[in-house]
């Protein structure tokens, strides 16, 4: 599942808002017990969970499922029944065309030149060959995507990713990927291009940032509706998928040790030092 | 002399040495074929169910046949239920399997209508510790193509699948966490557990 960047909203007052309800839950539901010294086993399943704020993490996750019911799914259920495949894949492609800034930059910033290499590449072809990114030509040209963002170059740096968060609005996170959000929507030109007050930047922006959610959220339908049918604590398991998937992608990330010589020169690519 | 035949001690050795890792990869290579041919074989059998005719009854029969074949499910249940299986009695151990096999077929069979038109691709194939792990990529429609790994233990004798890693997730290890949350949340009573199981199965059967 290749996903676009998680959806942001552009600049806004919100925090502060949610700032309030975060306030509000952590008031309302407090931490979760550690298990006594005397049972070292759940001692030792409590701390692989690494949740301590668990009540109030199910107190969002909640929020969310609510949201999610009476907004967000109905919105994306639609979009999928009322746009054919081949557009929404195409609508997608242009998404992610359109996060390539904060992706070369985490690139780079992970060391990785063959990966921003590729996010140029990416860019290129798809920007032109493939129709202001509508089409994913690069792909089938030998340039596949990959994920980046700031969560995953705090990762590569050595950063560790702290204890499990449920985030309003956001969802499944830990403290390393707050901040790498926060910092992905600094990175990104379109936040900054523009007088806010303009109102033509203001719809365009909103719409992208929409548009994300729905597509992002339509990607997942299936797997969603199943994990809920099948999950005897979907919290848990949601848990549980949001760590191991970000884990793979960042095992991916450090794996990836392709040499910067191109294929062509074979002298410095194919002859390791004896 | 002496010096002589240190000399060719050391050659031999180094010859073998050298020539030693030349010789493993090629049988693990040619172990890596059998885990893919095994998975190519148990997928090839899956698509046959999900895409063709039949009752869904006459489906789940099938499937519950492919897993008894192909899967590890003894093994994995042990997995999921993780510290509790150690305090489980042994008639909960015995009803927990029993059921686990149930839910599995079931949680399956369940999204066979979501899987119609799935197809699959073979990709490389590794060995990891004890186990093969085959890639593959698996397309259906309107979702995305999902890259699906098949961890295989055995893969000389008794070839099983032990594990799934969907897109880098294991859903044993899921399922296990899944099972250990809601234990926990149920006053770690493996009871609690038996009977949610029964529920689902009852629901979704």
């Amino acid at each position: 599942m290749r996903s676009v960047r998680p959806t942001r909203p552009p600049r806004a007052g919100a925090p502060r808002r949610l700032f309030c309800l975060l306030a509000l839950g952590v008031l309302l539901a407090g931490c979760a017990t550690k298990p006594p010294a005397s049972d070292p086993d759940a001692l030792a399943d409590y701390e692989q969970t690494n949740d301590p704020l668990e009540p109030t993490n199910r107190v969002f996750y909640a929020i969310n499922n609510g949201l999610d019911t009476v907004i967000l799914r109905p919105l994306a259920l639609g979009y999928r029944y009322a746009v054919p495949e081949p557009v929404r894949n195409g609508i997608h492609n242009m998404l992610s065309n359109l996060g390539t800034p904060v992706q070369l930059a985490n690139d780079m910033m992970e060391g990785k030149p063959r990966r921003a290499g590729d996010t140029v590449m990416r860019f290129v072809i798809n920007t032109t060959v493939g129709v202001v990114g509508f089409f994913d030509v690069a792909t089938k040209w030998g340039y596949p995507n990959h994920d980046a963002d700031f969560g995953m170059t705090l990762a590569s740096w050595g950063v560790p990713e702290g204890p499990f968060l449920f985030l309003p609005i956001l969802g499944p996170s830990d403290p390393r990927d707050a901040a790498g959000f926060g910092v992905d929507i600094a990175l990104d030109p379109f936040t900054w291009v523009g007088n806010p007050r303009d109102s033509t930047i203001t719809a365009l922006n909103w719409t992208r940032f929409g548009l994300n959610a729905i597509d992002t959220r339509e990607r997942v339908e299936d797997s969603l509706q199943s994990i809920k049918k099948t999950a005897l604590d979907p919290y848990a398991t949601f848990r549980s998928l949001y760590r191991q998937h970000r884990h793979a992608q960042i095992e991916q990330l450090l794996n990836d040790k392709r040499a910067t010589a191109p294929a062509w020169d074979l002298q410095s690519t194919d002859q390791p030092a004896k | 002399m002496i010096l002589r035949r240190d000399f060719l001690t050391i050659a031999a050795a180094t010859a073998l040495m050298s020539f030693a890792p030349a010789w493993a990869p090629r049988a693990r290579a040619q172990d890596t074929g059998k885990a893919t041919s095994f998975v190519k074989q148990t997928g090839d059998r899956l698509v046959a169910v999900v895409n063709g005719a039949g009752s869904s009854q006459d489906k789940r029969a099938q499937m519950t046949q492919i897993l008894n074949d192909a899967v590890d499910v003894d093994g994995i249940a042990r997995f999921c239920l993780g510290r509790f299986w150690r305090t489980a009695t042994p008639a909960q151990q015995q009803e927990y399997v029993r059921l686990f096999h149930q839910v599995l077929v079931t949680n399956i069979t369940s999204k066979l209508g979501e899987y119609k038109g799935v197809s699959f691709v073979m990709g490389r194939a590794r060995t990891d510790g004890e186990n093969d792990v085959v890639s593959t990529t698996v397309n259906r429609p309107n979702n995305p193509p999902t890259a699906v790994d098949w961890v295989v233990t055995d893969v000389s004798s008794n070839p099983k699948i032990v594990d799934v890693l969907a897109e880098g997730t294991s859903l044993r290890l899921t399922q296990r966490q899944d099972y250990a949350s809601y234990l926990v949340h149920n006053n770690n009573s493996v009871d609690a557990l038996i009977s949610a199981m029964k529920n689902q199965v009852a629901s979704n059967g």
